[in-house]
């Protein structure tokens, strides 16, 4: 990790930030702004100098980045790295970034049918690869997980960034967060839920609202995939869906298991 | 003290009256289930509740607060205790979470009081209510010994069908009744209907341990090594549901988070559970409960043993929320018959 520099923020001289995207839908970079909207003081803590979404101003004196989007093609290696070597602190922002979220999913069939599918007789005009976590490319500092972010996540891992803390990224499931609410369980509800091994974080919003966690936070370390394997199973999903339900924002994890 | 009757229909109005005081916390109905929330009309209060999916200690160990505030200007830290209570009532707890009190009071005033809960317990009343069925298949409260009470509430009532009967516990529960509800003395009568009506409940709960669970603390002693942990690790998700519905749970972790100004920081607490992978994490990396397998074994450990050489009570009253929240059908009435058969 590189060495924290924006350790001592606390004098005068505010943190400079910069935003960067890759294969993503900028829905969380568009959750950073909003977080702008509702933390105020955000902007009294750092200063944004690179933000594409948010700001024409493009300086490249940044000491944290927060790179949204998975990585697709050869040349977005080498603008990845570039960022890393300026920054102190590199942050995926999203699961695109973190685990490369849904991007991944076509990972899961030859990737000249994609391309096919997605560019028509233009295929070979687009170099495009597997996608992967920018994790997989550079080092990482800090990850901010879900499809998209959750804002007071965003600040809080700002907050702990600034005084050189470990952000507080839960390594418990949602479940956690769902029996803390007092929510009845989807699965007594005839519905499935990826809570149990799906990372929290995110204050269990699906379930809170009646729907099954979908894990775009990706899963808690050390799973225990067979056990939930046999839960789906039991709620009714056939092989294919479980395993639909594992790979939608997974299918990164799950393949690389494979090999 | 004297029993005391209370006509159904002047329940809402002591609700009601008892609102203008306190925050009254009740049972009300959540899609399919049940839960303890503050009751904001009487009509939502569902005293023929089964079992709620929380119990009512989330009055007095709330899943989250906040118990200081931190100032960052000047030389130190200056630490200041934040207690957020408010003089509160839970009305229909249940015999099984009013054990599960009475064992988190011993907790919280064990060796180092616990200053947040112990005021939060001195300005709630609770006022319980008597089971005359069983919740479902899964409670097992009769084993356990939580199926009645006759101490740790304020107020007790016992459904004799028209009417509760009213068995006063304190003096400030005394206070209550006289204040908030128009209560008239029990006649003989009254008191042959009520004998009549806990004679009637007791066969309609059944047994469920094949043992009796005094010999659960003994039992489990020559248990460590038992194969059925293994097994158990197998199976569970470790998603810490069965700790975090607990009544009689309390473990929590402390966090502190600081305002983007760095001029000031909130310390919170939060419910923990001993079935995380990160809960016996600490420095260094090293995690002294690293399998499931032992964190389960912990689990019943604690319910079965080592709260009673602690507390002289049992860790577990049978209210059975554990195997309801189980999604893979853990259950605790079955993994101690399984351990007893194989002694």
């Amino acid at each position: 990790m590189a060495e924290n520099k924006s350790q001592g923020a606390r004098s005068q001289e505010k943190v400079k930030v910069a935003f960067f995207d890759f294969a993503c839908c900028e829905g969380c970079q568009l959750t950073v702004i909003d977080s702008l909207q509702t933390h105020l003081d955000l902007l009294e803590a750092v200063e944004i100098v690179n933000f594409r979404e948010a700001s024409s101003e493009q300086r490249q004196d940044y000491q944290i980045a927060f790179v949204e989007g998975s990585i697709t093609r050869q040349q977005d290696e080498e603008r990845l790295r570039r960022i890393r070597e300026q920054a102190d602190i590199l942050v995926a922002l999203g699961a695109c970034a973190h685990t490369a979220g849904v991007n991944a999913l076509k990972n899961l069939h030859p990737l000249e049918e994609v391309r096919l599918y997605v560019y028509g007789e233009h295929a070979d005009w687009y170099d495009t690869y597997a996608a992967r976590p920018i994790g997989a490319v550079v080092e990482v500092d800090a990850v901010i997980p879900g499809c998209p972010i959750d804002r007071e996540e965003f600040v809080e891992v700002v907050k702990a960034l600034l005084v050189g803390k470990k952000p507080p990224i839960p390594d418990y499931p949602v479940c956690v967060e769902c029996k803390l609410k007092g929510n009845v369980c989807v699965f007594h509800v005839g519905k499935v839920c990826m809570g149990p091994v799906a990372r929290a974080g995110c204050g269990a919003i699906c379930p809170t609202y009646g729907d099954g966690c979908e894990g775009c936070r990706g899963l808690i370390p050390n799973p225990n995939e067979n056990a939930m394997k046999e839960v789906l199973d039991e709620a009714g999903l056939t092989l294919d869906e479980i395993m639909d339900r594992f790979t939608m924002f997974n299918a990164y994890r799950e393949l690389e298991a494979e090999e | 003290m004297r029993l005391r009757i209370l006509p159904k229909e002047e329940i809402p109005r002591m609700v009601q009256a008892l609102m203008a005081d306190y925050q009254v916390v009740g049972p009300k109905a959540k899609g399919p289930k049940f839960v303890f929330e503050p009751v904001a009309d009487p009509s939502e209060m569902r005293l023929d509740y089964n079992i709620t999916i929380l119990s009512p200690k989330v009055v007095l160990q709330p899943p989250g607060e906040r118990v200081a505030t931190i100032r960052l200007e000047g030389k130190a830290p200056q630490v200041e205790p934040v207690v957020e209570v408010e003089p509160t009532v839970i009305f229909g707890a249940h015999t099984c979470d009013l054990h599960a009190i009475r064992l988190l009071d011993r907790a919280f005033s064990d060796e180092y009081p616990d200053g947040h809960y112990l005021e939060r317990r001195r300005q709630t009343l609770i006022i319980s209510v008597e089971c005359l069925e069983p919740c479902d298949e899964h409670s097992f409260c009769k084993d356990m010994g939580a199926l009645t009470v006759d101490e740790g509430y304020d107020l007790h009532l016992t459904d004799i069908g028209e009417a509760y009967t009213v068995h006063v516990g304190t003096e400030a529960g005394e206070a209550v009744l006289e204040r908030y509800a128009a209560a008239r003395a029990a006649t003989d009568a009254d008191v042959r209907r009520l004998n009549q009506v806990l004679s009637a409940k007791w066969p309609r709960f059944t047994h469920r341990l094949d043992f009796d669970a005094a010999e659960l603390p003994a039992m489990l002693a020559t248990a460590y090594e038992h194969p059925i942990w293994a097994e158990l690790g197998e199976r569970c998700l470790a998603c810490g549901s069965c700790t975090n519905i607990c009544p009689t749970c309390y473990c929590f972790n402390v966090l502190d988070s600081i305002a983007l100004t760095q001029t000031e920081a909130v310390r919170t607490r939060r419910w923990d559970s001993c079935q995380l992978d990160e809960f016996a994490r600490v420095a260094g990396g090293e995690n002294f409960r690293e399998a499931r397998a032992a964190r389960q074994r912990h689990r019943f450990f604690r319910k079965g043993k080592y709260l009673y050489e602690r507390f002289g009570t049992l860790g577990c009253v049978g209210c059975g929320r554990c195997i309801r929240t189980c999604l893979v059908h853990i259950n605790i009435v079955e993994v101690f018959n399984t351990i007893h058969s194989s002694a």
